[in-house]
């Protein structure tokens, strides 16, 4: 439960998997779409319990271990499965809030997002989607009578720009939005802010979403290298921006968005 | 007189004869109001304090000696050394007669003293009468006193005041504040019985507001600053809302004078009861979280539907329940009821502990409890055993405090107090010593409710269900404090299902204890005409109990803190806090009128902006809806508590949330800091 994914009092589903590579990624975890092993070597006690297995028995050794150090990022759930235990936090949803599905890239994994979607409005449960827009067309059409709103990414404007921070290209990505809010979608904007790679894409965001006529809200989002030891912890290689974003950067940021007459927050 | 002189005149007055202490202390008292030396400060707006706070409270040590021959007598010191069970009377957790109090003024209760005597015909009660009056008109000539030393220092606006309020009820909000102190002077520092709630101030306070409107809020303000002066011990409380006698709102435009007022005064010596309804206004709540977010003050949310339903269940009149009053930290007692929250305890992991170790304390190796041959061979037969003991400790904690709770004639009296009881002038004799009080209930609190289940799950799992040892030798493991099992203790840490962690099991057993408590304590009578209420709350005692108790299977080591009330064990809650508090609601809250609270630890950071508000409203709302009984959150900045256990002079203001009271981060001692460091880490 937590309140940063839209609003109220939301529970977020982290879908593992993502088509979009950003230089930045704070969740190393859900980029692939494997289930993976993770090592948090802080926590290891040493109790050498582990060390009876072979290194690819990873079941067995995340299953000795007693503080998690050795543990897997990645669970399966089928709809109904997962359905129940979100609806758990229902009571709390009546006073605000719902289910966020985020990732990753949620509609990545498009059927059971659709179904499960589908599953918790028909329990009542609001739904967002949090989404990076890096998606075919009809997937959108698809979750659409089950969204409540989406939580869209603008990560650059600029063509280039945003295949070199992304790995992708961005036509998809703004045709989409423009789909979306020409249905009247409900959307709200989220630009995450990293100084000295997108923080020149501000203006183009800003000009960008006025002659779209765009009314939502717009957050920036701050850049943070949390996620450094869940990198180490997957064996990943961590190439994060060392360039944290301040307060008077997303300060900044909001005022040049609020200029072009956006409602930007941060 | 100086204190020294006071002390010794009064000790001295105490003499064998111990069947008398009502009339003697009622002397004393008017000793202390003739003799004491009044202490006024500068910035004293309203009233002055006196230099003999807690010499009457200092007889009750003298007075029980005996009584304490009498425990070891019956057998039951051993079990109240290891804090396995304890009990104790309760002189410490009272409300006032707050409605009469303001509504009469100090003189309106002496001439309601006045009436009862001269309509009496019988003797004893006369008598009766007759000191409270003798003590009731002292207090006035020493509130004369008071103002006359206020007039030499200057403080006109004081000394009117008293002046008034020595004649006439109150007419004023200004008079109506200082009636309110003064009574609190009275009865804490000479009735010597401490006063735990300044009532719903809200009410009571209304009639005066709407005459004082333009300068309610500064003087609000000033009146808080004042209050905090007087340091009082675990805070000093008062409520706001509620519902009135016709089942209405009682929020009225002056409950957000009070929460603005007390918000801008951040003191962390008084604290708040909120004394939640549904329809309540949403602006009050608002401006609570925000508070609570900045973590500039001391609130604690109450259900007020809950806490109703649960003094009826005990027995209360409705109307009394409605009109029921927070003392402490959440303890909840009907209208005229003389409220002891805090009588009998037991350490329900220690019953856990001396079900596996024979009947026997792991640490010293006493007998303690009832003799077992520690074999089980089922997870059900164990549990059934630990049940037994818990049973036994509440019988040993419950005849502990019915050893006390006979004796109180020979212990202590409460004149001033007893004056604002109805039913005490009704009955004519006093709180303590007579039990005229229309509820004369006692209570138990069960300490370490999480830690025990907790434990209790891993026990299942590790013996019963995956078979990874006898239930002895793992029994040897716990008494020797894991030692050279270090990663068995981590997997009972962090590999077992958890209560307040999504697990039906763990909220089963909880719940199974807490009804099984129930049956075992409440409604059983008391020695003063009431019955024995439950309670779950565990406070800092959780701290004195866990350091008296040995490893836990949930991974505890020996003499670490037990869990705290009915909160999940520190870092169990992992799923958060709406989990966390789905687990509480399970437990049925109708049966805990002492109390049933959790304890919400947060991060700043998950409470921000406009949306964090709205999200800590939901949670309580929710909370309130599913049937919890009371709530307090901690908001906590893991950098600016580690910054403030650096540079403890840089941080001189900041709070947290010490169990029902709020300390300063500053006065906790390292390992403490650690511990709250610790929990903010999300």
């Amino acid at each position: 439960m937590e309140i940063h994914d839209g609003d109220g009092l939301r529970t977020t589903v982290f879908f593992k998997g993502c088509p979009l590579k950003c230089i930045w990624c704070h969740n190393p975890e859900s980029i692939s779409f494997e289930r993976q092993f993770a090592f948090f070597k802080e926590k290891c006690c040493g109790c050498g319990g582990c060390e009876k297995f072979s290194k690819e028995e990873t079941q067995l050794i995340v299953q000795c271990c007693p503080t998690e150090a050795k543990t897997f990022f990645g669970e399966e759930y089928d709809v109904r499965q997962l359905a129940d235990l979100l609806a758990v936090d229902k009571p709390f949803f009546e006073n605000g809030g719902g289910v966020t599905l985020s990732g990753g890239e949620c509609l990545a994994q498009s059927d059971f997002a659709v179904a499960l979607a589908k599953e918790l409005k028909e329990n009542g449960i609001g739904v967002y989607i949090d989404t990076c827009g890096f998606v075919k067309r009809e997937v959108f059409d698809r979750i659409i009578p089950y969204a409540d709103k989406f939580l869209y990414d603008i990560k650059a404007i600029d063509s280039d720009a945003h295949k070199t921070y992304t790995g992708q290209d961005n036509d998809i990505i703004l045709s989409n939005l423009e789909y979306l809010l020409n249905r009247g979608c409900d959307v709200e904007i989220r630009y995450p802010l990293v100084m000295g790679y997108n923080s020149s894409e501000c203006e183009k965001i800003g000009s960008f979403l006025s002659d779209k006529g765009f009314k939502g809200k717009i957050k920036v989002l701050r850049y943070h290298n949390f996620s450094v030891s869940r990198y180490e912890a997957l064996g990943m290689e961590c190439a994060l921006p060392d360039t944290i974003t301040q307060d008077s950067d997303v300060d900044n940021a909001v005022n040049i968005l609020k200029s072009y007459n956006l409602n930007a927050i941060k | 007189m100086d204190r020294k002189c006071l002390e010794e005149y009064v000790l001295n007055r105490i003499g064998d004869n111990l069947d008398t202490i009502f009339f003697n202390d009622c002397k004393t008292i008017e000793y202390l109001f003739e003799n004491c030396d009044i202490v006024m400060s500068d910035s004293d707006r309203f009233f002055a304090k006196v230099n003999c706070d807690g010499i009457m409270r200092s007889l009750i040590e003298k007075r029980t000696a005996f009584i304490k021959n009498k425990i070891k007598d019956e057998g039951l010191q051993e079990g109240q050394n290891v804090l396995a069970f304890t009990g104790l009377f309760d002189y410490s957790h009272t409300n006032a007669g707050w409605d009469d109090i303001v509504t009469l003024g100090i003189v309106g209760i002496r001439d309601r003293v006045k009436e009862y005597f001269f309509k009496e015909e019988n003797i004893e009660k006369r008598d009766f009468y007759a000191a409270v009056l003798g003590v009731y008109d002292s207090a006035i000539e020493f509130m004369k006193r008071v103002a006359l030393t206020a007039e030499k220092m200057g403080k006109i606006e004081m000394a009117n005041g008293i002046y008034n309020l020595c004649v006439k009820a109150p007419e004023t909000l200004f008079e109506g504040m200082q009636t309110i102190e003064i009574y609190y002077v009275l009865q804490q520092m000479f009735d010597g019985t401490v006063l735990r709630t300044l009532g719903r101030l809200d009410a009571l306070l209304a009639p005066f507001y709407f005459k004082n409107k333009e300068i309610a809020h500064q003087l609000f303000i000033s009146f808080f600053e004042e209050l905090a002066t007087f340091k009082a011990v675990a805070n000093m409380p008062f409520a706001i809302g509620g519902t009135n006698e016709n089942g209405e709102s009682a929020f009225n435009e002056l409950s957000e004078v009070i929460l603005k007022a007390y918000k801008k005064s951040a003191s962390a010596d008084i604290k708040m009861h909120i004394l939640y309804r549904d329809d309540m206004p949403v602006e009050i709540l608002r401006e609570a979280f925000d508070s609570v977010r900045k973590g500039a003050n001391s609130i604690v949310f109450m259900s007020d539907k809950k806490v109703t339903d649960a003094l009826i269940n005990l027995g209360a009149e409705k109307i009394d329940a409605i009109k029921y009053h927070v003392v402490g930290c959440y303890e909840c007692g009907a209208e005229e009821e003389l409220t002891c929250s805090c009588n009998a305890r037991v350490n329900l992991p220690k019953a856990l502990e001396i079900a596996l170790n024979c009947g026997r304390d792991m640490l010293t190796g006493a007998l303690i409890g009832i003799e077992n041959d520690g074999k089980f061979d089922t997870f059900e037969k164990l549990y059934e055993e630990f049940l037994r003991q818990v049973e036994y400790f509440c019988n040993s904690a419950i005849r502990i405090t019915d050893i006390y709770e006979e004796q109180y004639d020979k212990i202590h009296c409460a004149p001033i107090m007893s004056a604002t009881y109805r039913s005490a002038m009704e009955k004519g004799g006093d709180l303590y010593c007579n039990y005229t009080a229309k509820y004369n209930n006692s209570s138990l609190n069960a300490v370490g409710l999480a830690t025990v289940v907790d434990s209790l799950i891993a026990i299942k799992e590790l013996i019963y269900n995956q078979k990874k040892m006898t239930l002895g030798e793992f029994t040897q493991i716990l008494k020797n404090n894991w030692e050279d099992n270090e990663a068995l203790r981590l997997t009972c840490k962090n590999r077992f299902e958890k209560y307040g962690a999504l697990s039906e099991n763990a909220d089963n057993i909880a719940k199974n204890i807490v009804d099984k408590l129930y049956l075992f304590v409440s409604g059983r009578p008391n020695k003063k005409g009431g019955v024995y209420r439950l309670g779950l709350f565990s406070i800092d005692w959780r701290w004195y109990f866990g350091r008296a108790t040995a490893a836990s299977a949930d991974g505890r080591k020996n003499r670490e803190t037990l869990s705290q009330n009915t909160s999940a064990s520190f870092g169990a809650d992992k799923f958060g806090a709406t989990v966390h508090l789905m687990s509480a609601a399970k437990l049925d809250a109708v049966k805990t009128p002492n109390g049933h609270i959790v304890d919400i630890d947060l991060h700043s950071s998950a409470v921000e902006g406009e949306n964090g508000l709205n999200a800590l409203i939901a949670t309580l709302k929710t909370y309130f809806d599913m049937g919890g009984f009371s709530v307090h959150y901690n908001v906590l900045d893991t950098e600016v508590l580690k910054k403030a256990k650096e540079n403890p002079q840089d941080y001189p203001n900041l709070q947290v949330r010490l169990c029902g009271w709020n300390v300063l981060f500053n006065s906790l001692t390292a390992k403490e800091k650690d511990e709250f460091i610790e929990r903010s880490i999300k």
